[in-house]
């Protein structure tokens, strides 16, 4: 239940960690939208989320929507098995831009 | 001297110096032969000190029974050790005038100084220690204190702050001002003026709860314990406090009862008065004992008073947070009871379409409904809204309404839910979706017409054991505006079609594990032979007999195909 915030490029990556539950997204939530208000571009690394609920993949669809009328870049990188089973199921994966790593990404640009 | 001086450093020299005939009288009458014509001598040659100490001695308050006029004389009426103390007190009183420390009111500190002495004589004559010895010491007692100041007038302005404390309050401030104490001090001058060593110890101890080795200098440093005490009773603030505490002192260190004690405070400005006279130092009008014990109990009485009314404060917050709990719960279950109004109704028993909620504590987001068209159709749905509580439910009752009202003009799943996407993505907030499987159901002709946005999938069962899936193609709604919401259509026949909510998969069995989606397909398939209610009933009943709590609401529908023509 810990986030932990870098700067790789042009982005700012927000890493998730443990539990992105009722509790954790409202945390996650405002940091997500506070770099974002800071005109960042942003990736959300969820490579050490271990179980995310609706209300964690609503914190990502705001980022997304607020990204998209700023006209920011968001995305996910290093998508864990548990959060792409939730966002596979919700087909989600089709809505947000997912990487392999920061690297894989800036590498490609 | 230097407002930061740090007394590690003192030197004899920045010590105030006593007159030196007070000193070479004390010094001789120290001696154990007291040689008259020495101190004939001495006198005769400050006359002016001579004259104050026959005043002294000669005062009501060491009542000597007939008039001395000779120092010599002075030492075999009073005794040796009587002048020495008389030269001691006189001495120290002038090693400090009025205006040494500028901003300091000296007087004061005689004030306290002087009840400390006679409290001290007073306590000494209840144990058998000698009077004049126990007046010295009591009058010497802080002189380290006095002297502290003098060599930091910087720090004038907080003797009235010390003054109102008790004494091991007072000790606990005087370190962080001076960074050091007036036993320190005390014992240093003392040492510099060649005291006599029961002075000198009794200063330098006074505070210390540990013995000194010497019986008699141990006993004189517990009554200075006690006169300190008794001392501040009519200078601090807290006098009740101080009270109870003397009274406790002078029972535990010199084993006094409480009709002593009484003695012992009551007596104070009387004598006080007079010892002032005696010495020659000018003093304010004493408070007599009485007067301050109906000071104390007043105060004692304000501070009842404030403490009960804290405590009627704090039962007044406690019942308007209660108040305010039970309103805050009323609303929530009010809100719980129309959210559950928004349910369809229990259908008839032969209608093919039931569900079921099982709420866990929260407001839900989940959701279920059907109803039939004016052709014989019927629409149903399942959905759970993103997140829990107020702001989910009110999204879930937009939603199921949207979804009953348009879904009267509009007959096509795909663009029902298309539409529904459309109204939420013009009010989206927060990022909230709602994750719905949708149909419409034609029981004449066993047609189902499937859509899911973004929700587990269907789960249809045949008569012949055998799953079909059908798996989310839209997005959950309320995210992005004119998504796709593709039909699948199939014939349902005599199977059974079953759409659920995740606190029904993540829900956990008796056992503590979860009931996943594998465990549900075998309920399914293990009660296919059931009445439809009763097997949604006893899915739930799987998931209220864990000893976990629901953590979400869990949602079943179940349209049951009845074989054409049957």
């Amino acid at each position: 239940m810990e986030s932990n915030v870098s700067t790789e490029g042009p982005f700012t990556v927000i890493a998730l960690a443990g539990e992105v539950d009722l509790y954790y997204s409202p945390k996650a939530r405002e940091q997500i939208l506070s770099y974002l208000n800071k005109q960042k571009n942003v990736l959300v690394d969820l490579s050490k989320v271990a179980y995310i609920d609706s209300s964690g993949v609503a914190s990502l669809v705001e980022g997304y929507q607020l990204a998209r009328s700023k006209k920011l870049q968001f995305g996910l990188v290093g998508v864990s098995q548990p959060a792409l089973q939730v966002l596979q199921l919700a087909r989600l994966d089709k809505v947000f831009p997912i990487h392999g790593s920061v690297a894989e990404l800036i590498d490609n640009k | 001297m230097e407002a930061s001086h740090i007394f590690s450093d003192i030197k004899p020299t920045d010590l105030p110096a006593p007159p030196q005939a007070a000193i070479q009288i004390m010094r001789a009458c120290s001696k154990a032969e007291v040689d008259h014509t020495a101190l004939t001598k001495l006198a005769s040659s400050d006359p002016i000190l001579t004259a104050e100490l026959l005043r002294v001695v000669n005062s009501p308050y060491f009542g000597l029974s007939k008039e001395v006029t000779s120092i010599a004389r002075a030492v075999t009426v009073l005794g040796q050790r009587a002048l020495r103390n008389v030269a001691l007190c006189v001495s120290v009183r002038d090693a400090l005038k009025e205006d040494a420390i500028p901003g300091f009111d000296t007087s004061a500190f005689w004030e306290d100084a002087i009840r400390r002495a006679v409290s001290a004589r007073i306590l000494g004559s209840m144990t058998s220690v000698d009077l004049d010895d126990c007046f010295t010491a009591g009058l010497l007692q802080d002189f380290g204190l006095l002297v502290m100041f003098f060599l930091q007038p910087a720090h004038a302005s907080r003797w009235s702050e010390l003054r109102a404390q008790d004494p091991d309050t007072r000790y606990g401030t005087e370190i962080a001002i001076f960074n050091t104490t007036h036993e320190k001090v005390g014992r240093m001058l003392a040492l510099t003026w060649a005291l006599p060593e029961d002075l000198v110890e009794s200063m330098g101890h006074h505070h210390s709860n540990k013995s000194i080795p010497d019986d008699n200098h141990d006993q004189l440093r517990k009554i200075l314990q006690c006169s300190d005490w008794v001392a501040a009773v009519y200078n601090a603030t807290d006098k009740g406090d101080i009270i109870d505490q003397c009274r406790k002192m002078l029972d535990d260190l010199l084993g006094l009862d409480s009709a002593q004690a009484e003695q012992v405070l009551t007596a104070i400005p009387d004598q006080a008065n007079q010892a002032a006279e005696a010495l020659g130092l000018r003093i304010e009008q004493q408070q007599d004992f009485d007067s301050i014990i109906r000071e104390a109990n007043v105060r004692l009485a304000e501070a009842n008073l404030s403490y009960q009314e804290l405590t009627w404060q704090l039962e007044n917050a406690l019942n308007e947070r209660d108040r305010l709990q039970a309103e805050l719960n009323n609303e929530l279950d009010l809100a719980r009871e129309v959210q559950s109004s928004l349910l369809p109704r229990a259908s008839s028993v032969d209608y093919p379409v039931i569900g079921i909620n099982l709420s866990a504590r929260h407001l839900s987001g989940d959701f279920y409904d059907f109803f039939t068209l004016p052709d014989g159709r019927i629409y149903f749905n399942l959905g759970d809204v993103s997140g829990k509580g107020v702001h989910a439910a009110l999204l879930m009752a937009k939603t199921i309404s949207l979804f009953r009202c348009l879904g009267k003009r509009i007959d096509d799943p795909g663009q029902l839910l298309g539409q529904i996407n459309n109204e939420l993505c013009e009010t989206s907030t927060r990022g909230m979706f709602v994750t719905v499987a949708a149909g419409l159901y034609n029981p004449k002709t066993g047609n189902v017409q499937m859509v899911n946005a973004g929700h587990l999938p269907a789960i249809m069962v045949g008569k012949d054991g055998k799953f079909g899936k059908l798996d989310a193609e839209g997005l959950p709604l309320g995210i992005i505006a004119d998504g796709e919401y593709p039909v699948k259509s199939f014939n349902l026949s005599d199977g059974s079609l079953y759409l659920f909510s995740d606190g029904v998969t993540e829900g956990y069995l008796i056992g503590g594990e979860e009931l996943g989606m594998r465990g549900l397909l075998n309920l399914f398939r293990s009660l296919a032979n059931k009445p439809p209610q009763q097997r949604l009933e006893s899915i739930t009943a799987q998931l209220t007999n864990s000893a976990e709590a629901l953590r979400d609401d869990a949602t079943l529908v179940l349209v049951e195909g009845v074989k054409p023509g049957a």
